[in-house]
């Protein structure tokens, strides 16, 4: 992983960490990406809970610094303690989490696995929880994190792994 | 009846989820709709990525509408021999092997494979190229997922009224 940052961004200091950072070089997509990120945490047909269960899983696998570190305000202000979000390392299948979570992490790993795709128990435990509907919402938010994360790490300048857990408003990516 | 949903066609599946669902679709349409990597380049992205997820539903699937590839640029890349073959500047060899180095793993990426992007495409390219992946190899992912779900699980039926 390359520590040296590859592109910097267009030193602007809005508040909004993706537009501040090298993202901001693409005015065609920054607004739409930016937008894309407020649609996820604002409108997601599962809880933020979910939401961040799966962030974390993709976080992981993608083994982005930042990623990893960061907390959603709208997460814990749902319920997701610490220790709880460490559950969603490997082996959580067998671990206390709820099914509906378990039923998350499965379609997370499906989408994040080589190659991408899932086997018939996968699927059915992720039908047996999710409607079609929350199904496509998580793959929607999948699509987001996995993208974003992948972003950071392919342009560099990440810090040494690990950084200390941070608690942060969605605000900084999402206005 | 398994959907045979790809990157391509994938917005209709996910329109249920709302608004989410739409702005990922327009940032979808605007990767065609820039200055930065011309949109033929992007479709042997495309084509890149699912040779190497082994993605034969993707592989056939029609290339984004208004996006067009030579025959012979498309069987090259489908073949894996884009690198050999005749009728690709460096830029595009350069932004072809991006994709595969994004493609196994974003950490793999070394500094000269994306010096020699930013060589051709500036760094504004360069910044494009990983966000526009990350939209393709996303959405070549979901697709598979949901087809996976759709051939795993039996068809709902149909609910009548009357």
């Amino acid at each position: 992983m390359s520590a040296k940052p590859r592109a910097t961004g267009p030193a602007t200091q809005t508040g909004n960490v993706i537009r501040d950072s090298a993202m901001g070089l693409v005015p065609e997509t920054v607004d739409e990406i930016i937008a894309l990120n407020g649609h996820v945490w604002r409108d997601s047909l599962v809880p933020p809970t979910l939401l961040e269960i799966i962030r974390l899983r993709n976080a992981r696998t993608v083994n982005c610094v930042f990623c990893k570190s960061v907390r959603y305000d709208v997460a814990r202000a749902d319920g997701l303690t610490e220790d709880r979000a460490e559950l969603v390392a490997d082996g959580y299948q067998a671990s206390a989490l709820a099914p509906r979570e378990k039923a998350a992490l499965a379609l997370a790993d499906a989408y994040l696995g080589f190659p991408a795709g899932m086997d018939a128990d996968a699927a059915r435990q992720v039908a047996a929880e999710f409607s079609d509907a929350e199904v496509a919402s998580m793959l929607v938010a999948l699509m987001c994190f996995n993208f974003t994360s992948r972003t950071a790490v392919s342009i560099g300048g990440m810090p040494e792994d690990p950084l200390p857990i941070m608690e942060v408003s969605v605000a900084i990516a999402t206005s | 009846m398994t959907e045979d949903y790809s990157s391509v066609s994938l917005d209709d599946a996910l329109a249920k989820a709302g608004p989410a669902a739409a702005s990922f679709a327009r940032l979808w349409e605007r990767l065609w709709r820039q200055d930065h990597i011309p949109p033929e380049l992007l479709e042997l992205c495309r084509l890149t990525l699912a040779r190497l997820h082994d993605d034969a539903v993707e592989l056939a699937a029609a290339s984004p509408a208004g996006v067009t590839v030579a025959r012979a640029r498309r069987d090259a890349v489908i073949a894996g021999a884009a690198f050999d073959a005749d009728g690709f500047s460096e830029g595009d060899r350069a932004v072809l092997l991006f994709a595969e180095y994004y493609w196994t793993d974003p950490q793999s990426i070394t500094d000269a494979v994306a010096d020699d992007v930013k060589a051709h495409f500036g760094e504004p390219g360069l910044v494009f190229l990983i966000e526009a992946l990350g939209c393709l190899d996303g959405r070549i992912r979901a697709a598979r997922c949901l087809r996976a779900m759709s051939a795993h699980l039996p068809a709902k039926e149909p609910a009548y009224v009357g």
